[in-house]
């Protein structure tokens, strides 16, 4: 079993950011997004932290999102959702699986995040599909975007198969090994590894580009 | 303050009518457009400089050094003149040329460019862009201000003993801006050497506007060049007027919808909210642009993006009236009236002005190299020996005293 985990300094406040790209409504990728997120701050508040959760449904921002793509920048409920993941002390990011990947809408949504505002993000993965026969697309599709963008990735990712809402919740009924049970299992594991990177980070907010750019000299020097 | 046009000069489909102009008609349209800001009293007309279809404006200093010769009063600029993947040599060749010929009624922008290709096709890597800019600029300064330049960078071939003529017209080059958008790096090289700045907002929000401006002045002031609000700043805009807002707005949109860069994306009505672009009456217009000043300072160049999208001639030519009648003399007026102070330019400077204070601070420079020495460094153009006297600075300059 995994040993429970003990915070370094306990107390203090961390925000969640929940990005969730169902499309249906009610959407068993909500769904899942709400567990993750429910198990998570379940962890840090036991461990004595405050919690804000910040649910964002990628449904509401679809235009949006398009608009970004064309004219290179955010706007009005986007650029505000943008802020909050980026500000965020960890991130929890599910999409379903469509065509044997994340969705198009979840994919577009990251490619108007700047690439280097999720760098050292505590990240936690989950997607949805109709069988277990998608899981590993958490694998080979989503986990390498999030590497790519340099985020901190958590071991655990969670699939949620239609079959998985009707499983049992005992770890005895699970196969593959001690740590691999039914989904309920699952999220508390990775919402405990979330739990833990986010009790040791917290977002110390964007890099200003203005204070970032060398001064002339400097450039002068580089060129 | 300047106000004017510039162009991208993109060929593009009438979504209305289904006619494409040809190359050909394009650059004509191109002349006659900016022919006729300068008979509606326009203060600036300004090319793009693009290698691709489906743009035209491959060659600036041909297009600016005829409309030189056919206008009156119009300054003639760039927007922007690609520093990253023209050789500098050229640039300094070309610009003194232009700077002649129009005798001194020109400026330039100094633009990246946005088209990555252009960067292999000219020989260069597009992520060395910032370097290539600041590398080349520096080069084009010495060029134009040095009368014998020995160099070595890291991008081109280096020179030795090299003179770049004509030399600047009365010894001083023209004024330069620096355009960008997203790059603080160019804002900070704009204010190193107390050239302009101009923000190509036209695309973007205000708020990202301010903060590019408001850094620019705050370095420009840094480097010693005066205060803040002294720096020279210019900025992008967009309009589409007529009479009635509703037929403005009619008539426009077909062009909005199918526009190359934002066509088939957000609504007019979002992009009107969020982008400086301004659809509706003359005196919308004018409420909307006298705003600006308040976001960003009192600023010296306004530049409006008109023939685009498909536009006909007659439209454009149409707006440019609109423009130079209703809008120009009382956005003037009013946002002259918010300078803050009487030693905040209110234009940027012109070829006169700037050889007066090149004059007063004795930093002319020849307007002729040829077998005398340079008087600052003592060596002289390729192949000819010092002579003992020195008459690099008589010839035009001292004609004009």
């Amino acid at each position: 079993m995994t040993t429970p985990f003990t915070p370094a300094g306990a107390g203090g406040e961390r925000t969640l950011a929940v990005v969730s790209a169902g499309l249906s409504q009610p959407s068993s990728t909500r769904l899942l997004a709400d567990r993750l997120a429910d198990a998570t701050v379940r962890e840090l508040e036991d461990a004595g932290y405050t919690v804000r959760v910040e649910t964002i449904e990628l449904r509401d921002l679809a235009h949006a999102v398009v608009d970004a793509m064309l004219t290179r920048f955010p706007t009005g409920d986007l650029a505000r959702a943008l802020e909050t993941v980026t500000g965020a002390d960890g991130l929890i990011a599910v999409s379903p699986v469509f065509t044997t990947s994340y969705s198009g809408l979840f994919k577009s949504f990251w490619d108007v995040v700047d690439p280097d505002s999720l760098t050292g993000m505590p990240v936690l993965l989950g997607a949805t599909g109709g069988t277990a026969r998608h899981s590993l697309a958490l694998e080979y599709a989503v986990r390498p975007l999030f590497t790519y963008l340099r985020a901190d990735v958590v071991p655990t990712s969670v699939f949620a198969a239609t079959d998985d809402w009707a499983a049992s919740a005992d770890p005895s009924t699970g196969s593959g090994g001690p740590d691999v049970g039914g989904l309920p299992k699952r999220i508390s594991r990775a919402g405990r590894e979330l739990a833990a990177r986010m009790s040791h980070r917290e977002n110390e907010g964007p890099v200003d580009p203005f204070a970032a750019t060398p001064s002339f000299t400097e450039l002068l020097g580089g060129s | 303050m300047q106000f004017g046009i510039f162009s991208v000069s993109d060929v593009t489909t009438d979504p209305t009518t289904g006619h494409t102009p040809d190359d050909t008609e394009r650059v004509r349209d191109m002349l006659t457009i900016a022919r006729h800001a300068d008979e509606a009293g326009l203060d600036v007309f300004a090319t793009g400089e693009h290698h691709n279809p489906p743009f035209v404006a491959s060659s600036p200093t041909t297009m600016l050094g005829y409309l030189a010769g056919v206008t009156k009063h119009i300054t003639l600029s760039t927007a922007t003149t690609l520093i990253t993947t023209n050789d500098p040599v050229r640039l300094a060749e070309e610009y003194a040329m232009l700077q002649v010929v129009s005798d001194g009624r020109m400026d330039l922008m100094m633009g990246r460019g946005n088209t990555g290709p252009v960067y292999p096709w000219f020989g260069q890597d597009i992520r060395q862009g910032i370097p290539l800019a600041v590398e080349n600029y520096a080069l084009l300064r010495r060029l134009w201000t040095e009368d014998v330049v020995d160099w070595e960078g890291k991008f081109r071939t280096a020179l030795q003993g090299f003179t770049s003529t004509p030399r600047p017209l009365d010894g001083v080059p023209p004024f330069v801006w620096h355009g960008s958008i997203r790059s603080p790096e160019i804002a900070e090289q704009a204010a190193f050497y107390g050239d302009g700045f101009l923000h190509n907002n036209i695309f973007w929000p205000m708020h990202h506007t301010r903060q590019m401006v408001r850094f620019y002045r705050q370095r420009f002031e840094h480097y010693g060049h005066g205060r803040a609000d002294q720096a020279i700043v210019g900025l992008g805009g967009q309009v589409f007027m007529r009479k009635r807002s509703q037929d403005a707005w009619n008539e426009f949109r077909p062009y909005f919808d199918e526009a190359p860069v934002y066509g088939h994306g957000p609504s007019m009505e979002d992009f009107t909210r969020e982008t400086p672009l301004t659809v509706g009456s003359p005196q919308q217009v004018i409420d909307r642009y006298a705003s600006f000043v308040d976001e960003v300072g009192y600023y010296q160049r306004q530049l409006f993006l008109v023939d685009h999208a498909g536009l006909p001639l007659k439209t454009v030519l149409e707006q440019i009236d609109l423009l130079g009648e209703e809008v120009v003399p009382e956005l003037r007026k009013i946002v002259e009236a918010k300078r803050p102070a009487d030693d905040v330019p209110l234009n940027p400077p012109t070829h006169a002005e700037r050889v007066t204070a090149a004059r007063a601070a004795g930093e002319a420079g020849a307007t002729h190299v040829g077998d005398t020495a340079d008087p600052y460094t003592g060596t002289v153009a390729e192949g000819t020996q010092p002579s003992a006297t020195s008459t690099a600075r008589t010839t035009q300059q001292e004609a004009r005293a």
